[in-house]
């Protein structure tokens, strides 16, 4: 014990300068750039629908607000049918990516890691490819088979690499791992090149499906994703003090006595859940667990108790901006949003890294 | 009670043997030096004492085998320093030393304000409150080994290994660092294990010294038994005078015939 | 060497046969033997420059004729080339008679094609170096890309008679089919409000603008094709936002992803939002087979023969 006496109030919190918190400007920020990606995302869509109709729209289940009917039941349905799961299911979809992109960071220690770090996207792509292929419009319990194929795929590329880097390396080191998941990620673009390649009458298909499908999103995709989303980010998010933990070195992490092996399965697992969950519906949207995570970093602060809050609320808002972008840009038609994710995202990076050069990645 | 007892200890790295069947008592509050040449298993010896390697025979502290501790018993009852600690970039001096508290908190590692006050009385201590708040990467190099010392004593362990202290430090920085980890072991009446490869320095801050070649322990004991002439020229192969320095301890020089 | 000469005199012997058809052609000009249809043979060699500008010289009657593309082979058996085939691509499932093997016109094996020693290739473009490949094994190759409008599928219909000695065969086939698409035409009266149609190529609702072969179609009924508001960006193939789809309200859904993606009515009336479409609650829904709808051979009168009788029903209730 240390023989240093200090008179503090039990009540009175002990302030400790200097520790990383999340300045309440940024999280605000957050909220408010969701808040507004969100807001352009329903107001703005290939069909011109007035403000007043969407409000309307938006308070008409509420019953004191609404009016009961909307205007135009024709907009209506188009605003609740169609695009309002097409925003909360962007939300869904970017706040897992790039929470899951910080997570798969902090484990590897790795800058490049991103969600398909272990073959979570090759998986999910061979999944949806097979299901394509093999069995078009089957449904399985009343859902489509393609995205459950996906999730399969991403589950099952993730494990082998586990296994695989396991066998090979014991985990001693995250390298082993990594190398495993690169492995495993050729060999199943491998077969699913193949497959797409014998079977030509679905390529468009599986082009459409990897480019990103929020497409033809609605509450069904929602409801699907919605548990593996909330468990996957809450659990990361519970651990972002250990990912800081993690940034220390191997010999220094294990003599503190954390279960560094029990943390990287945990988290590693968790990101893998809700990316596998996220590509199933939406595609395998490049770039914003990269981007986003990296952004906050450069900007606000290293600490994953930064970084992770902040990417949840600013992956779901760029992911929601960029595909408002890629139903408005081509209207009536679609760009395909991975297109849009690494045209908007990449110069952006681009300058956030000039702008704050010096700053340590 | 903090005292540490090796008895048969054998340490091998995917079979090649580094440490051979090795006996040593430390007392409690005792600093022992582990000297010897490059190589010899010294930090080995650390790393087993900490149960980051695993080895043959046994080691208990305070009459306890650390096999029988979990990892995290075992953090709270030796810190360890590293020879080159992991700085990572962009984190501040707080949250740096405040991972210290890693075994004394929950799971998700979640502080209470009792290791926020504890913590803050620890970088006062150590003469670093001015720069709480600064990024690691951006302190020197003595102020990086201060930041090291603060972040191993917030485990509150009663024993402290070290490897290599004062490697990379100007002469002065290296008095002060040795100064600074002498008053805290006897403030905290802590047990002190460090691997050193400078000779002097090592006599003049431990009690005893434990000399290691090859894996094996060659001789144990105060300075003035254990750096003699023909030893180190044995050991080192290095040509060095000793001069025994009345109440400042044992100077050993290296000289060029 | 035995190949080498085998080459050479076939080159020695070319310009004799040119000089024969040239004196062939004079004597039928000039005489009177052009009304009844003459045997094919005595037109060979001939010459068919392809729309590409390329210029393909098939020496005698070709006996031994690969085609790699789907629709060069429903024209093929169409003007009774068929028992000329040997072998067809993988992608070839109609007629159910053609030769079907593993070929490939995605991803072409020259070595396999030659393994059929053809004396014709037909494909419908020309990936992995095909014709390079085949020019190099002296093989002629004849590519007939995908059609613009009916024409270019005449003309096609046409060149492939000449090639195959099917000449009088193509031009019937070319005229019954121009005969069908007018009575076509005439059966559907123009209403004052045009019909809106959406053609659907897969379920993430790609599809079909009029500067497409199958978008002409619905244009000379005169229908109004949705996707041609995208044409701005994606001329040909727009992928629609579902949003515009549902306001667009078409009165007529084509799906031709019957077969790749098991679409029909009730699929399409469950998606979110669709329910609200004329078409969906009016139950014209009309799927299609997949490869008639993407295939510019004479089976497209077929195609175009339903979406009539669809246009017909759609004005009668409308009147």
């Amino acid at each position: 014990m240390l023989g240093v006496s200090v008179r503090v109030t039990p009540a009175s919190p002990v302030v400790l300068s200097g520790m990383p918190r999340l300045p309440w400007m940024w999280a605000a920020g957050g909220f408010l750039a969701l808040l507004l990606c969100c807001g352009v995302g329903v107001l703005v869509g290939p069909v011109h629908i007035g403000l007043g109709t969407v409000l309307g729209a938006l308070l008409a289940p509420l019953p004191w607000l609404g009016t009961g009917a909307a205007a135009d039941p024709g907009q209506a349905n188009i605003l609740w049918s169609l695009r309002f799961p097409r925003v909360v299911l962007g939300v869904l979809v970017g706040g897992t990516l790039a929470i899951a992109g910080a997570a798969y960071q902090g484990v590897f220690r790795n800058p490049l890691a991103d969600p398909y770090l272990l073959g979570a996207a090759a998986g999910a792509n061979l999944g949806a490819t097979l299901a394509i292929a093999f069995a078009p419009g089957m449904s399985l319990l009343g859902v489509n088979i393609v995205p459950l194929a996906a999730f399969v795929g991403a589950g099952a590329a993730v494990a082998g690499a586990y296994a695989l880097g396991r066998s090979v390396t014991g985990l001693r080191s995250t390298t082993g791992l990594i190398l495993a998941g690169v492995a495993i990620a050729a060999f199943f673009n491998s077969i699913q090149s193949y497959v797409q390649q014998t079977q030509t009458s679905s390529i468009r298909q599986v082009y459409s499906w990897i480019l990103g499908r929020l497409v033809t999103a609605g509450w069904d995709d929602v409801i699907l994703v919605l548990p593996y989303v909330v468990l996957s980010v809450a659990v990361i998010f519970l651990h972002r003090r250990l990912l800081d933990s993690l940034t220390l070195g191997e010999d220094e992490i294990t003599s503190l006595g954390i279960p560094v092996r029990r943390v990287r399965l945990i988290v590693v697992v968790a990101a893998t859940l809700g990316t596998a969950a996220v590509v199933a519906v939406g595609g395998t949207i490049a770039f914003v667990g990269i981007i986003v995570p990296h952004t906050i970093r450069l900007l606000v602060g290293r600490s994953y108790r930064v970084v992770i809050p902040l990417s949840v609320l600013f992956g779901a808002a760029f992911l929601v901006l960029a595909d408002t972008a890629a139903r408005t840009v081509v209207a009536p038609a679609e760009l395909p949003i991975g297109v849009i994710t690494a045209f908007l995202g990449a110069p952006f990076f681009i300058a956030v890294m000039r702008s704050t050069r010096g700053a340590p990645l | 009670m903090s005292d540490i007892v090796l008895a048969g200890v054998s340490v091998a790295y995917d079979g090649d043997p580094v440490v051979h069947d090795l006996d040593l008592s430390v007392a409690s509050g005792e600093w022992v030096a582990l000297i010897g040449p490059n190589g010899a298993g010294k930090t080995t010896i650390l790393r087993a004492i900490a149960r980051l390697v695993p080895f043959r025979g046994e080691i208990q502290i305070g009459g306890r085998a650390v096999t029988a501790l979990s990892q995290r018993q075992a953090a709270r009852n030796v810190a360890m320093l590293v020879q080159e600690p992991q700085m990572p970039a962009g984190m501040t001096v707080s949250q740096y030393v405040l991972l210290g508290r890693a075994p004394h908190l929950g799971y998700l590692g979640r502080e209470s304000s009792r290791d926020r006050r504890i913590v803050r009385d620890i970088v006062r201590r150590l003469a670093l409150e001015d720069m709480t708040s600064r990024p690691l990467d951006r302190l020197s190099g003595g102020e990086r080994q201060r930041a090291a010392i603060a972040r191993a004593l917030a485990q509150q362990a009663p024993v402290l290994l070290i490897d290599e202290p004062t490697s990379s430090l100007d002469v002065g920085r290296q008095q002060s660092v040795l100064e600074l980890i002498d008053q805290l072991r006897r403030e905290q009446e802590l047990t002190v294990i460090a691997a050193m490869h400078e000779l002097t320095l090592a006599g003049q801050y431990a009690d005893r010294l434990a000399l290691l070649v090859a894996g094996r322990l060659v001789a144990v004991g105060a300075a003035a038994e254990v750096l003699t002439e023909p030893a180190i020229a044995e050991h080192y192969r290095a040509q060095v005078r000793v001069i025994q320095m009345n109440g400042s301890g044992t100077a050993v020089v290296p000289v060029r015939n | 060497m035995h190949k080498h000469q085998h080459t050479a005199s076939a080159k020695l012997a070319a310009p004799i046969r040119v000089m024969a058809v040239a004196s062939c052609f004079a004597i039928a000009s000039c005489g009177a033997a052009q009304s009844a249809p003459t045997p094919a043979a005595a037109h060979f060699p001939v010459s068919i420059t392809g729309p590409g500008g390329a210029t393909v010289t098939i020496a005698q009657k070709p006996h031994r004729i690969v085609s790699l593309s789907p629709t060069a082979t429903e024209m093929l058996f169409a003007i009774g080339a068929g028992a000329q085939v040997a072998a067809v691509d993988d992608q070839s499932n109609y007629p159910s008679s053609a030769p079907r093997t593993k070929l490939s016109g995605f991803q072409p094996n020259i070595e396999a094609i030659a393994g059929y020693s053809p004396d014709l290739v037909v494909a419908a473009e020309d990936t992995g170096g095909l014709v390079h490949g085949l020019q190099a094994l002296n093989l002629p190759i004849l590519i007939e890309p995908a059609a613009k409008n009916l024409d270019d599928s005449y003309l096609e219909i046409k060149q492939l008679g000449v090639a195959t000695g099917h000449g009088a065969e193509a031009e019937s086939v070319v005229a019954g089919m121009r005969s069908q698409v007018g009575a076509f035409v005439a059966s559907v009266s123009r209403p004052a409000r045009q019909l809106r149609v959406y053609h659907e190529l897969d379920n993430t609702y790609y599809s079909v603008t009029s500067a497409t072969f199958i978008g002409q179609v619905y244009k000379l009924l005169g229908l109004s094709n949705i996707a041609d508001s995208a044409t701005a960006a994606t001329p040909d193939y727009p992928q629609l936002s579902a949003e515009y789809i549902v306001a667009a309200n078409p009165d007529l859904i084509v799906l031709a992803d019957t077969k790749c993606c098991q679409q029909d009515l009730s699929t399409v009336a469950a998606r979110p939002g669709w329910g609200a479409i004329t078409a969906v609650k009016s139950g014209q829904v009309i799927g299609v087979d997949d490869d008639v709808a993407s295939r510019w051979g004479p089976r497209i009168i077929e195609f175009m023969r339903a979406i009539a009788a669809h246009v017909r029903q759609l004005e009668k209730k409308a009147a």
